[in-house]
C-alpha cells in the first residue's frame, strides 16, 4: 500500500527500514514515519478495542486529533500511533480498553 | 515570563502570513503549533491554486507552504512546532506544553489561526477501521506516500470531496462512487468534472445506510434520500470497498477564542461558532486577532490574506507603523479579499440556489447532480467556441475567483476581464498557436485544446493529464466522455511535459472528428 | 428560547438510537436523547450527565454531532443551543505534567 511514485509528488522522503513488534510479531516500517503508517503498510487495520462495547478501532483522523488509532507503545497506553513517529525496536501492541492491562479494560470476545 | 510583540498560535497559512507581516515591520514573533510539521494543511494541497496572481493562484499548495516557510524564516520568525497551546489567560499570557512541561509567555498581541476541523456524520459501523476522514487520506497519500485503501467510497461533494476524490485517483486508488446527502454538488462544478471524466459516478440526495464489515472495512451500502433527509426504502446500492471517506465539512476551531473570552457568534455563513471579529480580524478583545478557517470556513488564500491584515493591524497597534501606512497596505489586501469573495461560491452565497451566471447564462444543472456538463449544454458558454484548427475549449461553467488562464495566453486568446470571477471566453480575433499553457495553468482543468477536423477524418484533442503511468506517443486507448464513459477508440499523438506545466502533462489523442466535441478524457486500454 | 418549562413530549425510540456518537465514550444517540427527556436541556449538562466529548480526544470529533442531536430533540436550532464552556486546557494533557505547571516559579 505504499506509494512508490506519485504523478505530482514524485518520490517521497522515507526513513531507514527498521524493524520492531506488534503483539510480538516483527514487522518492518521506516524510521520517523508515524507508527500508523508502519501498521498500515504491514495490513493492520485494528488498532485497539474499545473499553465498553469491544468494538474495534484503527485509523480515523490521522493527525493525532480523534484518538481513535491509540495503541499500547513500549508499555504506555493511549499513544495516539498516526502522530508518534516510529523508531527501531518500538514494542507496540493492541490496546484494549483505555489501559496498558489486557484484563483491565476488558477483553475481546 | 517571555513576551512577544505578537504570539501567534497555528502555522497554517494565516498564522505564517501573519508572521511575515509583522516580523517584516521589526515585531518580535512566535509562532506555535502543534503538530510535528508547519504549514498546516497546505502541504496536503496538491492541487493548483484558484484566484489570480497576487492569490499565488496556479501554483500547488504545497509549494506555497514552502514559499510562506522560507519568507517567515529569513525574516527571523520563531516556529515552535509540537508546542501545543493549552490556554489564553488575561492579559493574553498563553501557556503552551512542550515536550513535558508547561510554559507561560506573554504578548502584547495574540493571533487566534487555529484552523478547522472536519466534521463528521454517523452510521450503523461508522466506527469501524477503514472509515477515515478526507483529511486522514490525504495526510496518508500526500505526506506519508501511504495508500488509504485499494477502492474508496467518498461521502461529501464539496471542494474537499472533489479534491480528495482526485486526489486519491492520482495515488493509484479506485474511487467506485462519490455520494452526497445534497442534491446538488457543494464543490466548484470544475473540480467535480475532473472527477466524472475519470469515471467515478456521483450519487446525490444519497447517504450511506452502512458500513459492512466485521474487524474493518469491507463494504457500504449508500441510499437515495428524500426531502426530509429520511432514506427512501428500495433505492439501496451497495458497493464492495475497502474505504470509505468522509468529507462533511468543516468547523472552526474557535474554543481558543471563547475561553479567552472574545465575543462569538454563531455564524451559518461562517459555518458555526465564530469570534465577533472587525475589518483588520481583531476579535472583541483588543489586541486578540484572529484570521483564517478559525474565523470563518474559506479557501486558504482568504487565510493568508485575513493573516497579512491581522499582521499588519497588529503592528499598527504596536506601533511599529503609523496608521496612515497601516490603512493603506490594509487596503490593498482587503482588494485582494474581496476578489476572492465574489461570485457563486461567495460566503454569502452558502445554501442560495443559482440558476444563471453573472453574464445571464443558465448554469448547467446536470453538472449540479451529476458532476459534468452535457454536450447540449456546454455550447452555451463562452468559453466553447469552434473555429478551424487548433483552439482554446474553456469547460469553465461557473463565475469562480480565478483568472490565470487569462495571462497564459500570450496570444490573448482567452478574456476574463477585471472582474475575476468572469466565466472566461474567448476571442475569435486572436490565433491560438497550441502551447497548451492555457491548458496547463487552469486550475480546474477545464481548458481543452481542440483541432475538430485535421482534415483526414479524425480530430485532435490536447487534455490536462496527472496521472501515472504516463501515456507515450503511439499508445492506443479509449477516449472517455465528461462522464467518465468510452465513446471510441483514442490514440495518443503526443504528450508534452515542461516545467512551466507544473507537472500536468499534456496529452494529444487523436479520435474520429464525430467525438471532437465530447472526447475529453484518455484511459489506456486495459 | 430553551426554556425548561416548555413540554418537550416523550421520549420516542428510534432505529438508530443504538449508533455510537461519542466514540471515546461510546455514548449512543438514543442515550443523549433520553438524557434531554430527562432534563438535560444544555451542552454543558449533557457532557455532565453522560461524559460526551469527555473521552482521551476531549470533544474533537462529536461536539458538533451531539449539539444537533439535542437541538433536534428540543426543537430548536442548533444555533440556539449555547456550545458548553471553552476552557483550559484545550488539548489532552498528561496530568502530571499539569501538576509540575509552575514548579520553576517557585
Amino acid at each position: 500500500m505504499r506509494i512508490q511514485e506519485h504523478p505530482i509528488l514524485g518520490t517521497y522522503d522515507r526513513g531507514e527500514i527498521v524493524s520492531f513488534t506488534f503483539d510480538g510479531k516483527v514487522l518492518e516500517g521506516f524510521e520517523g514515519e508515524p507508527i500508523a503508517m508502519a501498521l498500515k503498510n504491514a495490513g493492520v487495520m485494528v488498532h485497539r478495542y474499545t473499553k465498553k462495547e469491544h468494538k474495534p478501532r484503527g485509523i480515523f483522523c490521522a493527525i493525532g486529533r480523534c484518538t481513535d488509532c491509540v495503541m499500547i507503545v513500549n508499555g504506555k497506553p493511549n499513544v495516539r500511533t498516526c502522530i508518534t513517529p516510529l523508531e527501531a525496536g518500538m514494542e507496540i501492541c493492541t490496546q484494549y480498553g483505555v489501559s496498558a492491562e489486557p484484563s483491565n479494560g476488558g477483553e475481546k470476545k | 515570563m517571555k513576551r512577544y510583540d505578537m504570539i501567534i498560535v497555528g502555522a497554517g497559512p494565516a498564522g505564517l502570513s501573519a508572521a511575515i507581516e509583522s516580523a517584516k515591520r521589526g515585531m518580535h514573533v512566535i509562532v506555535y503549533d502543534e503538530n510535528a510539521k508547519p504549514g498546516g494543511q497546505l502541504f496536503k494541497q496538491i492541487h493548483k491554486f484558484f484566484g489570480s496572481k497576487e492569490h499565488k493562484a496556479k501554483i500547488r499548495g504545497f509549494r506555497i507552504g514552502d514559499e510562506l516557510l522560507a519568507e517567515a524564516s529569513a525574516l527571523g520568525v520563531e516556529v515552535v512546532l509540537n508546542a501545543i497551546v493549552i490556554g489564553l489567560f488575561s492579559e493574553k499570557e498563553v501557556t503552551v506544553k512542550i515536550d513535558e512541561h508547561v510554559e507561560h509567555v506573554k504578548g502584547d498581541t495574540v493571533l487566534i489561526a487555529t484552523g478547522a476541523s472536519e466534521n463528521m456524520v454517523t452510521f450503523p459501523g461508522w466506527t469501524l477501521p477503514g472509515v477515515i476522514g478526507a483529511g486522514a487520506a490525504q495526510t496518508m497519500m500526500n505526506l506519508h506516500g501511504t495508500l488509504p485503501g485499494k477502492r474508496v467510497l467518498m461521502l461529501g461533494s464539496g471542494n474537499v470531496g472533489l479534491v480528495v476524490s482526485f486526489q486519491l485517483m492520482q495515488a493509484g486508488c479506485e474511487v467506485v462512487a462519490l455520494a452526497d446527502a445534497a442534491p446538488r454538488i457543494g464543490g466548484y462544478g470544475v473540480h467535480a468534472s475532473k472527477v466524472s471524466r475519470c469515471g467515478v459516478p456521483f450519487y446525490l440526495s444519497h447517504t450511506i445506510v452502512s458500513a459492512d464489515g466485521d474487524d474493518h472495512v469491507t463494504g457500504v451500502t449508500i441510499a437515495e434520500v428524500d426531502k426530509n433527509w429520511q432514506i427512501i426504502k428500495g433505492t439501496e446500492k451497495h458497493f464492495d470497498v475497502d474505504t470509505i471517506c468522509l468529507a462533511v465539512g468543516l468547523s472552526p476551531m474557535s474554543k481558543l477564542c471563547d475561553m479567552a473570552g472574545c465575543q462569538m457568534e454563531d455564524n451559518p455563513s461562517k459555518a458555526d461558532f465564530v469570534p465577533t471579529v472587525n475589518k483588520y480580524g481583531e476579535t472583541s478583545i483588543s489586541g486578540i486577532y484572529a484570521a483564517g478557517d478559525v474565523s470563518g470556513i474559506e479557501e486558504a488564500s482568504s487565510a493568508m490574506i485575513e493573516g497579512r491584515i491581522a499582521g499588519i493591524a497588529a503592528a499598527a497597534k504596536l506601533g511599529f507603523i503609523t496608521e496612515e501606512e497601516c490603512n493603506i497596505e490594509i487596503e490593498k489586501q482587503e482588494s485582494a479579499l474581496e476578489g476572492l469573495r465574489q461570485g457563486m461560491f461567495a460566503p454569502g452565497m452558502r445554501g442560495k440556489i443559482i440558476t444563471e451566471t453573472d453574464e445571464g447564462v443558465e448554469v448547467s444543472q446536470n453538472l449540479l447532480k451529476k458532476g459534468f456538463v452535457t454536450e447540449e449544454e456546454i455550447e452555451r458558454f463562452p468559453g466553447v467556441t469552434h473555429s478551424e484548427g487548433i483552439h482554446p475549449v474553456i469547460e469553465c461553467t461557473q463565475n469562480i475567483p480565478c483568472n490565470p488562464c487569462q495571462d497564459a495566453c500570450s496570444k490573448h486568446c482567452i478574456k476574463i476581464g477585471s472582474n475575476i470571477t468572469a466565466l472566461p471566453a474567448v476571442n475569435p480575433e486572436a490565433k491560438c498557436t497550441g502551447c497548451g499553457m492555457c491548458v496547463a495553468s487552469c486550475s480546474g482543468q477545464a481548458i481543452f485544446l481542440v483541432n475538430e477536423d485535421c482534415g483526414d477524418g479524425t480530430a485532435e484533442i490536447t487534455l490536462p493529464y496527472e496521472f501515472l503511468a504516463l501515456p507515450q506517443k503511439g499508445d492506443k486507448g479509449i477516449a472517455l466522455n465528461r462522464n467518465g464513459q468510452k465513446i471510441c477508440e483514442a490514440e495518443v499523438v503526443n504528450v508534452r511535459t515542461a516545467k512551466a506545466f507544473d507537472h500536468t502533462n499534456l496529452l494529444t489523442m487523436k479520435v474520429p472528428k464525430e467525438f471532437a466535441l465530447n472526447a475529453r478524457f484518455f484511459k489506456k486500454e486495459a | 428560547m430553551n426554556d425548561r418549562n416548555r413540554n418537550i413530549g416523550e421520549y420516542i425510540p428510534a432505529d438508530d438510537d443504538n449508533i455510537i456518537v461519542c466514540r471515546c465514550e461510546e455514548i449512543t444517540k438514543g442515550e443523549i436523547r433520553r438524557a434531554v427527556h430527562d432534563g438535560m436541556f444544555t451542552l454543558t449538562e449533557i457532557r455532565r450527565y453522560l461524559r460526551t466529548g469527555m473521552g482521551l480526544c476531549q470533544g474533537q470529533t462529536c461536539t458538533k454531532l451531539v449539539k444537533s442531536i439535542v437541538a433536534k430533540e428540543l426543537g430548536i436550532r442548533p444555533s440556539d443551543l449555547e456550545p458548553a464552556t471553552g476552557r483550559a486546557p484545550m488539548r489532552p494533557i498528561e496530568m502530571y505534567i499539569l501538576a509540575q505547571d509552575g514548579e520553576d516559579m517557585k
